[in-house]
């Protein structure tokens, strides 16, 4: 049996962020917009923090730049063995709409601008998935 | 009404207390009430703030033998709010809500839980939940990230951030109360292991077991206080939720508004410092908040202190303690009881000259806020 201190850290869904979880158990990446105003928010939002209307989950391109990253070196989480790259990614749908993840790279190769492309991972054997990101030319 | 501070306690700084955060905070509650020559039924109000690793003022005060209180506030979070803390025992002892305030933080930041690491299996909920997948879940990587865009945007460097370790630690080496006392060089500096690139070892910390207590009063007070009073001349406070992924620009923190503020209120300005305690739970905090607070242009902290203007006979000691990277990190407290000593003259072989007017900060990313201390009364 494995060690459960050995097991990745999992989302707990609210009532939130279920839809974005959800979607992605689908193979759906998907992301909290306004239904009014249209402009994208993440973290997801019951009602848009700059309208006021309502908010439903959205397909994304999955497409952004690398905003900034790190090269963990350190283990601080049990699931992953360094080292290994973090970004901070920007999606090319509106700027400043952000979300972290893997960036499945070799460190040397990852640098700030570039281009990348979200790609759906179970997380462990939790029935989670979230994005991972590689590179693209 | 003004506020001063007339009293000042903390317990040793360890890598295993093998106590209590109750019975560290009430020994540094103790020490701060003989230090001002006050004893616990003078005082109605405590508060804290906490990371649910601490003790809760009502235990605290009744640990001390005091059976209740005016005012018992412990608030959760971080080093953001330190400032906020210390604001706010002043503005409930102007609304005449309590006479005296002990502000306290206790934890085994060493030896129980631990900022940085995480046991597993771990749920995570709220706005850190979409982070699990990278497992970008701790200080160490939130604040590397925001260097690395610092680094990209202004062309700072390791080099840079390293100047900032070695000098805090030059400071801490006379400082018997500091946890790491070693001189440190840049070679040392270089290359120590890497926690998070771009972050090395020496960027990050030191955690310890410990505990501090400021005692605050109104001017009424002041007269039954055996100190001279330190006074709070003004404060600022910058809170967002923007969390690390929508903080729109990471080059900056908090600060470049909590800057601008505090000047503001104050009618001071950075070259009226005479020291500065900058709360740095990384070098990187001490970059950027430097730069928010008005004291370096961007980019221009690394060059600053490797100059030497950020120590004695420059142009404003920073951190004469050795700050929270070589002192310990008791949070962001043990700022303002360095702050106190400066001020009241009794730093001893640490002394900055003629210290008159110190600004003391805290917190980082998008959430902190910064006091101002004089020594005459404003
Ligand atoms: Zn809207």
């Amino acid at each position: 049996m494995t060690d459960a201190r050995l097991l990745p850290p999992i989302p707990v869904p609210d009532p939130e962020s279920a839809g974005y979880w959800e979607s992605l158990s689908t193979g759906v990446f998907a992301l909290s917009r306004c239904t009014e105003c249209h402009r994208w928010m993440q973290v997801p939002q019951e009602h848009c923090r700059w309208c006021g209307a309502t908010t439903s989950f959205e397909e994304v391109s999955g497409r952004g730049t690398v905003f900034s990253f790190i090269v963990v070196r350190h283990q601080s989480i049990p699931s992953l063995t360094p080292p290994y790259v973090v970004g901070m990614i920007e999606f090319d749908e509106q700027p400043g709409l952000r979300l972290t993840g893997i960036i499945e790279a070799d460190p040397d190769a990852v640098a700030i601008g570039q281009k990348v492309q979200a790609i759906i991972r179970p997380i462990g054997e939790s029935g989670f998935s979230a994005p991972s990101f590689e590179l693209v030319p | 009404m003004t506020v001063a501070v007339v009293g000042i306690g903390r317990t040793e700084y360890l890598k295993r207390s093998g106590r209590t955060t109750k019975a560290m905070a009430a020994s540094a509650c103790r020490d701060a009430l003989a230090d001002a020559g006050l004893t616990i039924a003078d005082v109605d109000g405590m508060c804290t703030f906490q990371a649910n690793d601490s003790s809760s003022p009502m235990d605290v005060a009744w640990a001390l033998g005091r059976d209740e209180l005016a005012w018992a506030n412990s608030m959760y979070g971080g080093g953001n709010l330190v400032a906020d803390q210390i604001a706010t025992a002043a503005a409930v002892i102007e609304a005449g809500l309590c006479k005296a305030v002990l502000v306290y933080r206790s934890l085994n930041g060493r030896s129980g839980y631990r900022f940085g690491t995480i046991e597993g299996p771990m749920q995570v909920t709220g706005e850190n939940q979409y982070d699990v997948a990278s497992g970008y879940l701790v200080p160490p990587q939130w604040f590397a990230m925001s260097a690395r865009r610092h680094q990209y945007r202004y062309g700072s460097t390791c080099e840079d951030l390293g100047q900032i370790a070695i000098t805090q630690r030059a400071h801490a080496v006379p400082n018997e109360h500091a946890f790491y006392r070693e001189p440190l060089t840049m070679d040392d500096y270089l290359s120590s292991r890497w926690i998070n690139e771009p972050f090395h070892l020496y960027d990050c910390t030191s955690e310890v077991d410990g505990a501090v207590a400021i005692l605050l009063v109104g001017e009424d007070m002041v007269r039954d206080c055996k100190t001279e009073p330190v006074w709070l001349v003004g404060s600022s406070n910058s809170q967002s939720g923007a969390g690390w992924s929508s903080w729109d620009d990471p080059t900056e923190m908090y600060s470049r508004t909590a800057g601008p503020k505090i000047w503001a209120n104050t009618g001071l300005n950075p070259s009226d410092m005479d020291f500065a305690c900058m709360y740095d739970c990384f070098t990187y905090t001490v970059m950027a908040t430097m730069e928010g607070f008005g004291f370096c242009e961007k980019g221009q902290v690394g060059p600053f202190f490797a100059e030497g203007r950020a120590t004695y006979g420059g142009d404003i000691v920073i951190n004469p303690h050795g700050g929270l990277l070589s002192e310990g990190y008791i949070h962001g407290l043990n700022h303002h009881y360095e702050s106190t000593l400066q001020l009241r003259g009794n730093a001893g072989v640490r002394q900055v000259a003629d210290a008159k007017v110190a600004l003391v900060t805290a917190g980082g990313g998008p959430y902190g806020g910064a006091n101002i201390y004089s020594k005459e009364r404003p």
